[in-house]
């Protein structure tokens, strides 16, 4: 047999003219129509667009799907026009947030804003003086300490979950979720109370404390999920060929959840890295640079962003935007940086030399 | 690897197992005597694949299994106190229905996996990955990538791999549990071949639903039955030509000449 150019159409994918030409009509007609009944009626545009053009590109899709394939044809043309819209709807949210977010923050944004911390910055003092470098580290070291903390709990959870079969795996799954529902603002107060009722000075420890509860559950949950999604068979497998529970478990369960087990951390990282609440409460804020977490003050971004936020003062608006911009920016590079982490060692045991044959 | 292990002769006496309060297999008695290849036969949910896994005592592993009898070792009772499961699994090898190989792990990691899994120092490597593949006849297809996840392999070829891995433990007694089922004629052939080759240096027992396979490979056979709402047990056991010859039973003689099941 021999090879054979691609050939550039997709049976599949033609189309006759007619249902061209048909298939054009219904994606501009309703599109049209809407866009003259708002010039002319006047009609809110974002109602318009859910109550005229929306029934409208229904019925037209319905119309030509039901040409060409009857009534099956309805259905499909009618999810699909759904489909489309939803995510679209959805895309704009996320996008315009993200672009708000960057248009707004680029104003403070500078090396001058990421590096230096907020000391002799008043409401009004220019954006070339201060920013949010303290808040960056507080941070890192309270997200970090209770990333540190977590993790092992969280995966020993799971593993308890998935591989023990102790009668009291269901009151441990049931207690999991119900602290995954727990306000944070509740976590925050009740370490709050805790300090103040032990005699505690608040600070960055009380605040990894307070994120801990809420950081738990969501990595145990979604590290449970990833543990049971590896296959039986490879459990079985390993122990047929003599291998103690634990060496089964290390060297062939935890590889093949890894990337489940890295996305159960991300998660949890994502889960706390903005919250506000808990570290208000527990947190006393700070303008300087502190590396302290066990003792004094401490800024972090959330408790920035809040700081800035409501201020009248333009320059503080921006500060907050700004602070805003570097968190995301920083669960991006954490994200980024952990996925190719995770990924780049599973590379490397692939061959250097020969192509993988797939 | 220095020196192969001899086969060994495995044995079960009234061997009877639940899953909770159900009993799916009632008194089943049987050697496997050693370099003989014996065939389980019987109809889907007799209990041949049950009775398989109480030979290297991963039945236990199954939640609510209960378990009567003993499976001697060349005389040692694998279930008695001088042994635990783990050294138990390291003589007596398993290969499963459905390949399953390690999917984050290379073809020569896969290989090695025995090793290191039960804790083994590793002398040769290189020679224990090559002896391996050959005795599961699919060293030159793969020796040239070596290094290539065990998943790019085909079907076939990850079930002769998994065969390569129990291999390499040199395993006294190998036990198969419907090795063929999933594989096409061309991957079950290449199997059998490796099945008798294998013979010469260890004992078989193989779960299989093909009859042709049963006769082509085995020495003896089994035919395994469960009776509606009764325990699957052995109906009849001898030497594979008079089973499908032969046979004593009524019930066999319909098995295999397929009159039913």
């Amino acid at each position: 047999m021999s090879f054979a150019p691609r050939p550039s159409v997709q049976p599949w994918a033609r189309v006759n003219k007619s249902r061209k030409s048909q298939i054009f009509l219904a994606s501009v007609l309703p599109l049209t129509l809407s866009a003259l009944i708002v010039f002319f009626t006047g009609l809110d545009q974002n109602l318009a667009l859910v109550g005229v053009f929306l029934p409208l590109q229904l019925v037209a899709a319905s119309l030509v799907g039901f040409l060409a394939f009857g009534r099956r044809g309805v259905g499909d043309s009618f999810l699909i026009v759904l489909v489309v819209f939803l995510s679209t709807f959805v895309l704009v949210l996320l996008v315009s947030v993200i672009v708000s977010l960057v248009s707004q923050g680029a104003k403070a944004f500078s090396w001058t804003f990421l590096s230096q911390n907020n000391i002799y910055v008043a409401n009004t003092t220019s954006l070339d003086f201060g920013g949010v470098g303290h808040a960056v580290i507080g941070t890192l070291m309270i997200v970090g300490l209770t990333t540190i903390v977590t993790v092992p709990l969280g995966l020993a959870m799971a593993v308890y979950l998935t591989q023990s079969q102790s009668k009291t795996k269901g009151l441990v799954r049931t207690l999991t979720q119900a602290i995954s529902g727990l306000p944070s603002v509740v976590a925050g107060l009740f370490i709050m109370s805790l300090a103040l009722t032990l005699g505690w000075e608040r600070s960055g420890l009380l605040g990894s404390m307070a994120l801990l509860p809420l950081m738990l559950p969501t990595v145990a949950r979604v590290a449970e999920e990833a543990l049971r999604l590896v296959p039986v068979d490879l459990r079985y497998a390993a122990l047929a060929l003599g291998a103690p529970n634990y060496r089964a478990f290390f060297q062939v369960i935890l590889p093949a959840a890894k990337s489940g087990l890295v996305t159960a951390i991300l998660l949890g990282v994502a889960r706390i890295i903005g919250e506000t609440a808990p570290l208000l409460l527990t947190v006393p804020i700070n303008n300087g640079t502190s590396w302290n977490i066990f003792s004094g003050n401490m800024m972090t971004l959330p408790a920035y962003i809040y700081g800035y936020l409501a201020s009248v003062f333009e320059p503080s608006q921006n500060r907050a935007w700004g602070a805003a911009l570097v968190l995301m920016i920083l669960v991006a590079l954490l994200f980024g940086a952990t996925r190719l982490l995770s990924r780049s060692k599973s590379l490397k045991s692939k061959p250097t030399k020969q192509k993988a044959s797939k | 690897m220095n020196s192969l292990t001899k086969a060994s002769t495995l044995s079960s006496e009234n061997i009877s197992v639940w899953f909770g309060q159900r009993q799916v297999l009632s008194d089943v008695n049987l050697v496997f005597p050693a370099n003989k290849v014996t065939a389980l036969i019987g109809p889907s949910g007799c209990g041949k694949s049950t009775f398989i896994r109480t030979l290297n005592r991963m039945h236990e592993l199954i939640p609510g299994a209960g378990l009567a009898g003993s499976v001697y070792l060349d005389g040692e009772d694998i279930y008695g106190e001088e042994f635990d499961a783990v050294s138990v699994r390291i003589k007596i090898g398993m290969v499963f229905q459905k390949p399953n190989p390690f999917p984050t792990m290379t073809i020569r990691d896969n290989i090695l996996s025995g090793l290191r899994l039960s804790g083994r120092k590793i002398e040769s490597a290189d020679e224990v990955v090559e002896t391996s593949l050959r005795r599961a006849s699919i060293w030159n297809e793969v020796k040239d990538r070596l290094n290539d996840q065990a998943i790019s392999l085909s079907g076939g070829q990850q079930q002769r791999l998994c065969i390569a891995r129990s291999l390499a433990m040199n395993p006294q007694v190998l036990l198969m549990d419907e090795p063929c089922s999933a594989l096409d004629p061309g991957s079950t052939r290449r199997i059998e071949e490796t099945i008798k080759e294998l013979s010469s240096s260890m004992t078989i027992v193989i779960v299989t639903h093909n009859m042709q396979q049963a006769q082509r490979v085995s020495d003896q056979t089994a035919f395994f039955l469960a009776d509606d709402n009764t325990p699957g047990g052995v109906v009849e056991f001898g030497a594979t030509e008079q089973i499908f010859n032969g046979p004593v039973d009524q019930r066999t003689n319909d098995y295999v000449n397929g009159h039913f099941g």
